[in-house]
């Protein structure tokens, strides 16, 4: 400091300078993230799942339930409706009438996401003034099932992968994805149960042996509203660095596609089709929150890690048939950390303050999507990059 | 182009520095204006209490005073902004407005131009939240760490160290000619915050009887807070059954300021060791302590004299404590060349 000459000095404040504008720089590019067309697609297919299986399901259940004060629940929701949309984008100004009859229990007070009617349900026409308000709520991206209902999370089931006989994936200098995973896991729940607001429960406390199985067995038996799965990848490429989050969803089948194209034609609504329609909207619900925590995941992750890998690749939110992703029926996601098979990236999953570091970004994309989820209001950039399929 | 736009531009805008502390929170602008508030903020709990305190909302010590009708926050609690709170986001929003509207002239609608500088846990946890959290009242600005503003504001931009003793965290920083990375700073969460539990509790255990609360006792420490030997003794009236009584609290007060120290010691003996050898020992004499906890009495001989076991050291404490880091802040935004403000 005292010794420098007065163009060196200066050199060292340009540096300092760009420095800490380089670092703002990263802060606000976070804000700009471009829009894929591929999610739009799949958003848009989402929103017409949701839409036909709504439709079905506020049919069927008025001539069922008659629940006391409906009209008023009915209105409440109409205006809570009505607000988002005012909010997010100019849309034809419809009277929003909503007759979803569907009692807006506290979640503990329900047993299941699916929806079951206790008798079989009438066939009931379906005018096309009503079909016209429906698909206008359905239709727009702001509408989440888990805000339409009311549904609250309070159990988060975290579960790290592998475990006593089975290592998982090993680096080469001999670390094992069971222990590192472990290990996030507990901070992971410490940093989640330190808000307060939510239960966390893992899987596994120890290090032993639990089948996949047994994993889902656990998060089904007691109340879990979220399921985390995490793990750490291998690959055979020994210099890459990837973070990835998977979620289950179903194949976009045609069958499905055509059904729904032919039922937003405007014509009535099969009495059969309902039964299915309505186990869907479970389906479909946790496809929804999973997609949209996977997104916020991997998001607060990658952008995170990128920091301290810089060639990290972001392979983004997949959906892929994993057992455990497929067998729990809460909304559930698979987090690749990172590669193990990378050395510099082994060596530093060995720290406790990386661990950490990794620990704090998967608790931020966790809580960013509860935040959001209470929010009730579904942010333009809530899905993440891409999605891409996989098919193992 | 970058030279005619830059003095083009300079006049029009209202380069502020900001200091978001989480017991105090400092402005420093351009125009040479420089104010502090307590960082609270207070939103009338009801109708009844709005028209009590006749404002929607309130800050720094008023709103401490009228906390009984308000809805209270300390928004920057342990150096971050408390996760999942919106609250908490609005306050922090708030007071970024409140400081700003008290260095701006009236009827001034400048573009304001801002370098915050927050704790450096919350810069690694939450910048982004602080980000939004500013965006809406500062056209441009730039987040730092608070001890990287401190020493940026006192030249120490090589082999120097800034410990910055705050309310809720001690923050450390080396600095080596470079923006310093995460592996340059440091968090301790015993600070000031710390000491006052500590006295609070101290003198419960000695003085059942006596009367008072956490606020008192802040007020015990800002005047009379020291380490190593006392000066005289510290008598301080507290009230017994509603009648005020002179107490001692000579031992007490200096337990509880020495309840720190350790933390200090070995997160600075830690960083100083990790850093290259070859510079150690100018990173020892370049030592510079900033924050409320620097005008703890005695703290610096203290540091001083535990560094030199291991070498010559010198421990020097900023000048203006309360607003180093908004004027380092403000060095910053000075200095930034404009083309780097435009993308911001």
């Amino acid at each position: 400091m005292t010794t420098r000459n007065p163009a060196e000095s200066i050199r060292m404040k340009n540096t300092i300078l760009r420095g800490v504008y380089d670092d703002n720089l990263g802060i606000a590019s976070e804000k700009h993230e471009p829009q894929s067309s591929r999610r739009q697609t799949r958003r848009r297919l989402f929103t017409l799942l949701v839409s036909l299986v709504l439709l079905a399901g506020g049919v069927s259940l008025t001539g069922m339930f008659t629940v006391p004060g409906s009209k008023e629940s009915t209105q409440k929701i109409s205006a809570a409706i009505r607000q988002q949309t005012e909010h997010v984008q100019p849309l034809p100004t419809v009277e929003v009438q909503v007759p979803v009859p569907v009692p807006v229990l506290p979640y503990s007070q329900q047993t299941s996401y699916i929806l079951r009617p206790h008798e079989i349900p009438q066939a009931v026409e379906l005018n096309q003034q009503q079909l016209l308000d429906y698909s206008l709520i359905l239709n727009n991206d702001q509408v989440r099932l888990s805000s339409i209902f009311g549904l609250d999370v309070q159990t988060i089931v975290i579960d790290p992968g592998h475990g006593g006989r089975d290592p998982g994936a090993i680096g080469v200098l001999g670390t094992q994805e069971k222990d590192i995973v472990l290990d996030i896991a507990k901070r992971l729940k410490e940093k989640l149960q330190a808000s307060g607001r939510y239960h966390v429960v893992l899987t596994r406390e120890t290090d032993t042996t639990m089948s996949l199985s047994e994993r889902v067995k656990f998060a089904n038996s007691g109340r879990t509203d979220l399921f985390i799965s995490l793990h750490v990848n291998a690959l055979p490429q020994k210099r890459f660095n990837v973070t990835e989050t998977y979620y289950y969803g179903p194949p976009s089948d045609h069958a499905t596609l055509k059904l729904a194209e032919r039922e937003n034609s405007g014509s009535g609504i099969l009495t059969k089709d309902f039964e299915n329609m309505i186990k869907k909207i479970g389906n479909t619900f946790k496809e929804q929150e999973s997609a949209n925590l996977a997104s916020a995941i991997q998001h607060s992750l990658f952008t995170n890690v990128k920091k301290y890998d810089k060639d990290i690749a972001d392979a983004g939110i997949k959906i892929a048939p994993f057992v455990v992703l497929l067998g729990v029926d809460a909304p559930a996601v698979l987090v690749e950390i990172s590669c193990i098979t990378k050395k510099a990236e082994e060596l530093k999953l060995n720290m406790p303050a990386y661990r950490e570091e990794i620990t704090s970004f998967l608790s931020q994309g966790t809580i960013r999507y509860l935040e959001r989820r209470n929010l009730h209001v579904l942010k333009g950039d809530e899905n993440g990059p891409k999605v891409s399929r996989k098919n193992s | 182009m970058a030279q005619k736009s830059a003095e083009k531009t300079v006049d029009e805008k209202l380069v502020v520095g900001i200091d978001l502390g989480t017991s105090r929170s400092a402005i420093a602008a351009i125009n040479g204006k420089k104010k502090w508030v307590e960082s609270y903020v207070g939103w009338p709990k009801d109708f009844i209490a709005r028209k009590v305190v006749g404002e929607p909302i309130l800050f720094g010590e008023e709103a401490v005073e009228h906390r009984l009708s308000l809805d209270l926050y300390r928004p920057l609690k342990n150096g971050v902004i408390k996760e999942g709170t919106a609250r908490d986001e609005e306050a922090v929003k708030e007071l970024i407005n409140h400081l700003i509207s008290l260095v701006r002239a009236k009827k001034d609608d400048k573009k304001v131009r801002a370098v915050v500088g927050v704790p450096a846990e919350s810069f690694k946890v939450n910048k982004v939240a602080l980000k939004k959290a500013v965006a809406e009242y500062a056209d441009s600005l730039l987040v730092v760490s608070e001890p990287f503003a401190v020493a940026y504001g006192v030249n120490a931009l090589d082999n120097a160290m800034v410990i910055d003793i705050g309310a809720g965290t001690v923050d450390f920083c080396i600095m080596h000619g470079t923006v310093p990375s995460d592996d340059d700073q440091r968090t301790v969460l015993t600070a000031g915050d710390y000491i006052d539990q500590q006295l609070y509790n101290f003198l419960e255990e000695r003085y059942p009887n006596a009367d008072f609360n956490l606020n008192m006792v802040r007020q015990f420490k800002e005047e009379y807070s020291y380490i190593g030997d006392p000066d005289g003794s510290i008598k301080v009236k507290i009230p017994v059954d509603g009648k005020p009584t002179i107490h001692n609290i000579t031992e007490e007060m200096r337990r509880a300021c020495e309840s720190i120290l350790p933390a200090i010691v070995e997160s600075t003996l830690e960083l100083i060791a990790k850093f290259d050898p070859e510079y150690q020992d100018i990173i020892r004499k370049n030592i510079i302590l900033a924050g409320g906890g620097s005008q703890i009495e005695g703290i610096a001989d203290y540091l001083k004299k535990v560094l030199s076991e291991y070498g010559p050291s010198k421990v020097t404490i900023v000048k203006d404590p309360l607003f180093s880091g908004a004027e380092g802040a403000l060095a910053l935004a000075q200095d930034m060349p404009e083309d780097y403000w435009t993308d911001l």
